[in-house]
């Protein structure tokens, strides 16, 4: 077998994998990808805005997030933790998260065979790449990083925001640090996943962002919202 | 609040020097019906009026009889209040025994009109006592059904039953989710000793309650606890609780439903407890959403007024609530009072009267011989008892000025001796006491009498519920207090907590004498002709209404709930159900429990849209989705369409266009150069896996084994009835690699209608769907230029012998990755774009950049419906609606019936009715008339001179103006159409034209394709 799998020995393609991203020397400058809440200019709020709130806002923007489908064998799993550095989380509603800025992994279990993995937004070709180049068997994996976006909410009035926003329990003992569900918030839906006792990621449809972007500003109005760069 | 020249001289004349719970420091001022009052901190309004000597706060529902306070608590009938300083900020149906006081309160009676002191329909209601029998609305109202609206209006204007403000509400709202161990309904003794008891063992407890203050009746009890005022211990428990992170207090908070699985719903009074309007970026009211592991009712009992003649002049109230308003407000609402009972508890409200200092002219026992540390209470104070009577009637009109007292027989239902007159001014009055079973109720629990406390307790329940205190009918504070920390333990124990000792105050020791069941005081006279005897307030049924029902042949209390309207509406029967079942009970000569009793719903009062509203309103009523485009189209004046939750440019008007002119532009822009789509919102699905080729095969109608990797296919999905509900273009991106596209609203649906089929009946196919809708922009550039354009910004190789028609290609588009399609839904030579979705605003500006030499003009889905039906092209929910199946449509070259496998609809479209050639068939329609263009929508007939009703043989799905051809272009169903060729149809509408239609091809514009493959 020759070192790129994806192909059948008639060189026909098993499965597309492209990068979808520009890369330097295509323009002069490089483009740069605009975020779902591009237009909301949070980095001027962020500047002119309150500093100070009872609910603290920012979008990671343009991180690479890709779908993982899979019922994993021992043997997938395996592949799986080397390719990742971590080990799929199988228990429900669990994650995996591990290293600082560019190096930093998340996992995210969604269902039995579904996993959010993300990572720097110039991460993820390479990484689903290497998927297709190790992993055996069936499986799926697509980049929908355009797709999504992560806002991040903390604060002291961050669970009373996220009451009135889905029916999840987020007392700790219910929701400890790592714990994600996908669930309905709002009008919308969410992956919410707790990193710090009063520290929440949540990914949202690109679509749908600017939406729940007014929906956080009414909701967290009572206890002051504060935008982060 | 400047003006002080309404206000009373005799400021508070019911109000007590010292004592209750109000703060005479912090004086608030407020207006009642225009004129402005004084009461303090710490007041409800109901408290407030009293003091101020406000006896009639409205007009009763039927007769029009001028009503005051009875209650004190959520119970009350008549104080139903519209409070509002300003339109805007207008609550109906508020009860003034709920709202707290507040400086510059605004309120007037819901009730009246046009007002409560002078008021013309008690003319009506004096003269006319027959003129609205039990019934009324079955009786008078059904005959003539002509007069319908002309009585609505007036009963409902007489009735007045509160109004919606006419302004928008500046005040916004919320939902919030809670999720608790123990949710404990009632912050009285029995729910104050459940909160302590689950809170010191670690549960996590939300207690509600009511009022704007924890402490239930403890708050207006001589009672004392550890030797010390009731309050005190209140207060205590109140700090400790509020020393446990786990422990939610919601005072203002009405429990208002319980529903199935523990789920309760509560309206928390947030603001409006302290301010018409909430203060900036708070929120008025809040209703919570509670998910209770156990709940513990600990609702308490409401007193239950004796039934007798003229028992709602204003001054006859409840004996309890007339200790409330002066132990806990420091209201003594009268002078001289006159205190019925059938029981010892009541004494107590004699006694504070006296104690206040006021007269106490009689208690007027219904029992031979009380006994008890209550009634030795009243000798020593030197208290008129008289024993075995009861008040029969009491005189007076706006204001109680005298009773009539008779002694009764043993039973209770004879008046037995003459009758004696006295002066008073307040008829207070106890029949005992009702547990609050209404929650219980709501789900489903039918209520049990318990012939002890004479009195209705909750059934069993399929609920993980408990309950304590007075609901149970355990109406001692000694025994509220056991109950409450015994339903804590257990819920613990339920729970696998760990028990916790808790040490309960000492309560006082008191003896009673039994009580008596005594619901309905006999007068001289026959009931029918006694003073109107009062059973539910708020919908004026009497004792006599009762009768005359159960007379009628209403033997069922629901029947009889329903003929007289007894506990309707907002009330709910608090007041008044016992009394109603135990009438019909005597009148039909059976026991309560045989009578047995309505039951209860949600909700308990009134709650308020806003509440329900939440925040789903205004720009949060529905999502909106936006493309990565969607601030170009807002920045070059779009109108948008709704598609879905999508919001879609509609199309483009210049300045001055009209939309007519706007499209035809557009239309012909696209033909003659090229035009471009946000085609962004159309569903997008990634399958991969080695079986996703028979997948596609299984749920579409048409044959996907031999598409090859680089080729594009379109595919009609249908549903297991053979009926076509989505369609779309799939791509193979790889041997075990798709891509599928669905229409813009049926994405989601289209989804779960794949991973339904796959995990319930082929799990053994190995194939995964992904959502990339999102994570794709995509624009489509059409018209005959569309390639020109293309190759200025691409390195890919678009010409037409590398890339011919249903081809794709990765390549890039203004320096970013693509993916192409060459597909087309205009019929023009078209490149659907696809980049990931971060990008897409900078492709679509820079082919703009490069579009200006070509015209490049945007479109919106108004130019795409058209120039789609140029070509005939069908969409889907627009020319389809459940009922065509593929060969409806004309579409049989989309249908393979000789797949290996089956596919989804393919036994449903050769059913016997899905074969008959008369079947409505999708055509084209040309109106012999060029420039008229038939409405969507109307339905076609064969014969225009066909009487009424005309056979129809189908509708009109899709018309338009088309400018690429100079007249209009129509398609529609006609039964039978596919062999109709060149026949004519006609559409008679309802203007009274009949316009006349060819029945055609539906290509009306270049039917070879020619231009497409280019």
């Amino acid at each position: 077998m020759s070192d790129v799998t994806l192909e059948t020995p008639e060189e026909q393609p098993i499965k597309l994998v492209e990068n979808q991203l520009p890369d330097d020397n295509t323009v002069g400058d490089k483009v740069v990808g605009e975020s779902p809440l591009h237009h909301a200019d949070l980095d001027s709020i962020a500047q002119k805005g309150p500093q100070e709130g009872g609910v603290y806002f920012r979008e990671q923007k343009l991180m690479g997030m890709l779908t993982l489908r899979c019922v994993p064998s021992a043997a997938q799993q395996k592949t799986i933790k080397s390719l990742l550095g971590v080990a799929l989380p199988m228990e429900p509603l669990t994650s995996v998260t591990k290293g600082e800025g560019e190096e930093a992994i998340s996992v995210r279990w969604i269902s039995p065979d579904e996993w959010l993995i993300i990572v720097a937004g110039d991460k993820a070709f390479e990484l689903e790449s290497r998927f297709h180049e190790k992993l055996k068997g069936h499986f799926s994996i697509v980049n929908v990083s355009g797709g999504s976006t992560i806002f991040e909410v903390s604060g002291d009035h961050v669970v009373d925001m996220l009451k009135k926003s889905t029916a999840v329990d987020f007392h700790i003992s219910e929701f400890p640090v790592g714990k994600v569900v996908s669930t309905v918030f709002a009008k919308s839906g969410a992956v919410i996943c707790r990193i710090g006792e009063k520290h929440f990621e949540l990914v949202v449809r690109r679509s749908f962002a600017d939406y729940l972007w007014l929906w956080i500003q009414d909701a967290s109005r009572e206890y002051g919202l504060a935008v982060k760069a | 609040m400047t003006s002080s020249s309404h206000t009373h001289g005799s400021q508070q004349s019911n109000r007590l020097q010292d004592g209750g719970r109000i703060d005479r420091s912090k004086t608030l001022t407020f207006t009642y019906n225009g004129k402005q009052y004084k009461g303090y901190a710490g007041d409800t309004l109901a408290s407030a009026l009293l003091a101020n000597g406000v006896d009639i706060v409205g007009r009763s529902f039927k007769y029009s009889r001028p009503r005051g306070i009875v209650a004190a608590g959520a119970e009350e009938p008549n104080a139903i209040m519209q409070v509002g300083a300003t339109e805007a900020t207008q609550i109906p149906n508020v009860r003034a025994t709920q709202q707290s006081l507040y400086d510059g309160l605004v309120a007037g009676t819901t009730n009246g009109w046009p007002s409560v002191e002078t008021d013309l329909m008690e003319y009506v209601g004096k003269v006319g006592g027959k003129m609205m029998p039990p019934g009324f609305y079955y009786k008078t109202f059904m005959f003539p059904q002509s007069m319908w609206e002309t009585y609505e209006t007036y009963i409902r204007k007489a009735a007045g039953l509160g109004r919606a403000p006419k302004e928008r509400d500046p005040d916004s709202y919320d939902k919030m989710n809670q999720h608790c161990d123990v949710m404990i309904v009632g912050a009285g003794p029995a729910g104050l000793a459940a909160a302590l008891t689950a809170a010191l063992a670690g549960a996590r407890v939300i207690i509600a309650d009511e009022q704007s203050e924890f402490g239930g009746s403890l708050l207006s009890s001589t009672e004392t606890l550890d030797g010390k005022p009731a309050s005190e211990w209140v207060t205590d428990v109140v700090k400790e609780l509020a020393t446990f992170d786990d422990v939610m207090m919601l005072p203002n908070s009405q429990v208002n439903g319980y529903h199935d699985h523990n789920f309760l719903t509560i309206q928390q009074h947030c603001t409006d407890q302290f301010a018409d309007r909430a203060p900036n970026g708070q929120v008025a009211q809040r209703l919570h959403r509670v998910r209770a592991k156990w709940v513990i009712l600990a609702t308490g009992a409401h007193e239950r007024p004796l039934v007798f003649g003229n028992n709602d002049v204003p001054g006859c109230m409840v004996a309890n609530a007339v200790s409330t308003y002066i132990n806990r407000y420091g209201v003594v609402p009268g002078n001289d009072l006159v205190l019925m009972t059938s029981n010892d508890n009541a004494y107590r409200t004699a006694l504070d009267w006296h104690d206040a200092g006021r007269n106490v002219v009689a208690i007027v026992d219904s029992r031979k011989n009380p006994q008890g540390t209550l009634v030795d209470a009243a000798r020593e104070r030197g208290i008129t008892i008289m024993v075995g009577s009861g008040v029969i009637d009491v005189q007076g009109g706006k204001r109680v000025t005298g009773v009539s007292i008779a002694p009764l027989n043993d039973a209770g239902d004879e008046v037995a001796g003459s009758i004696v007159k006295m002066k008073a001014d307040t008829v207070a009055s106890s029949g005992g006491w009702s547990p609050v079973i209404h929650l219980s109720c709501h789900t489903g629990a039918r209520p049990v009498w318990n012939d002890d406390i004479l009195g209705f307790t909750p059934g069993a329940t399929v609920q993980k519920q408990l309950t304590a205190g007075a609901i149970n009918g355990s109406f001692s504070t000694a025994q509220a207090l056991l109950e409450g920390l015994s339903a804590a333990q257990d819920a613990v124990q339920l729970l696998g907590l760990t028990e916790v000792e808790v040490a309960l105050p000492v309560t006082e020791e008191i003896t009673e004498s039994k009580a008596m069941a005594l619901f309905h005081i006999p007068h001289t006279k026959p009931t029918a002709k006694a003073p109107k005897q009062f059973v539910d307030y708020q919908n004026d049924v009497t004792a006599a209404g009762i009768e005359l029902a159960c007379r009628e042949g209403f033997e069922s209390i629901e029947h009889v709930k329903r003929y007289t309207a007894m506990g309707f509406g907002t009330d709910q029967g608090k007041l008044g159900n016992i009394n109603g079942m135990a009438i019909a009970a005597k009148t039909l000569n059976q026991t309560i429990p045989q009578t047995g009793t309505t039951i209860f719903r949600p909700n308990y009062t009134p709650v308020t849209f806003g509440a329900i509203a939440g925040r789903d309103c205004g720009a949060l009523f529905d999502p909106e989705r936006y493309t990565a485009m969607h601030s170009w189209h807002v920045e070059h004046g779009a109108k948008f369409e709704d598609v879905g939750l999508w919001k879609r440019p509609w199309y483009y008007p210049k300045a001055n266009e009209t939309m007519q002119d706007a499209l035809n532009r557009e239309c012909v822009a696209t033909r003659e150069s090229v035009g471009i789509l946000d085609a962004s919102t159309l569903g997008k699905i990634d399958i991969q896996g080695k079986d996703a080729r028979e997948f596609l095969g299984r749920v579409y109608s048409n044959a996907w084994a031999k598409l090859p990797i680089g080729k594009c296919r379109y595919g009609l999905m249908c549903g297991e009835d053979g009926m076509v509900f989505d369609d779309g273009v799939t791509s193979c991106l790889g041997e075990n690699h798709f891509l599928m596209t669905t229409t813009s609203g049926g994405a989601a649906h289209v989804l779960e209608w794949l991973e339904i089929y796959h995990q319930t009946e082929w799990p053994e196919l190995e194939v995964y769907f992904t959502t990339v809708t999102d994570h794709w922009a995509t624009m489509t550039i059409s018209g005959p230029n569309s390639r020109k354009l293309l190759e200025k910004i691409t390195d890919g190789d678009v010409s037409k012998d590398s890339m011919g028609f249903m081809d794709w290609k990765t390549m890039k588009v203004a320096g970013i990755p693509a993916r192409v399609f060459r597909i087309s839904f205009t019929g023009e030579l078209s490149f659907e774009i696809n980049v990931q979705a971060n990008y897409g605003l900078h492709v679509w500006k820079a082919l703009f950049e490069h579009g200006e030499e070509f015209n490049l003009t945007p479109y919106g889905t108004e130019t795409m419906h058209i120039l789609r039906a140029e070509k005939g092209f069908i969409i889907a929910g627009q020319d389809t609606d459940g009922s065509v199946h593929p060969f409806d449509l004309g579409l049989s070259w989309a249908v393979a019936m000789k797949k290996p496998f089956s596919f989804i609809g393919k036994r449903g479209m050769q059913r016997e009715d899905c074969v008959r050639p008369d079947r409505k068939q999708l055509v084209g329609l040309k109106t012999i008339d060029p420039k008229v263009v038939l409405p969507e929508g109307a339905q076609g007939v064969l014969d225009p001179n066909a009487p009424i009703p005309m056979p129809m043989v189908g509708h009109v799905t899709s018309s338009y103006w088309s400018a690429n051809l100079n007249r209009s272009i129509a398609m529609g169903f006609v039964k039978g159409g596919l062999e109709k060729m060149g026949e004519k149809v006609f559409y008679p509408l309802a203007d009274g034209r009949v316009i006349e239609a060819e029945i055609c091809n539906p290509v009306f514009l270049d039917p070879k394709g020619e231009r497409q493959h280019v």
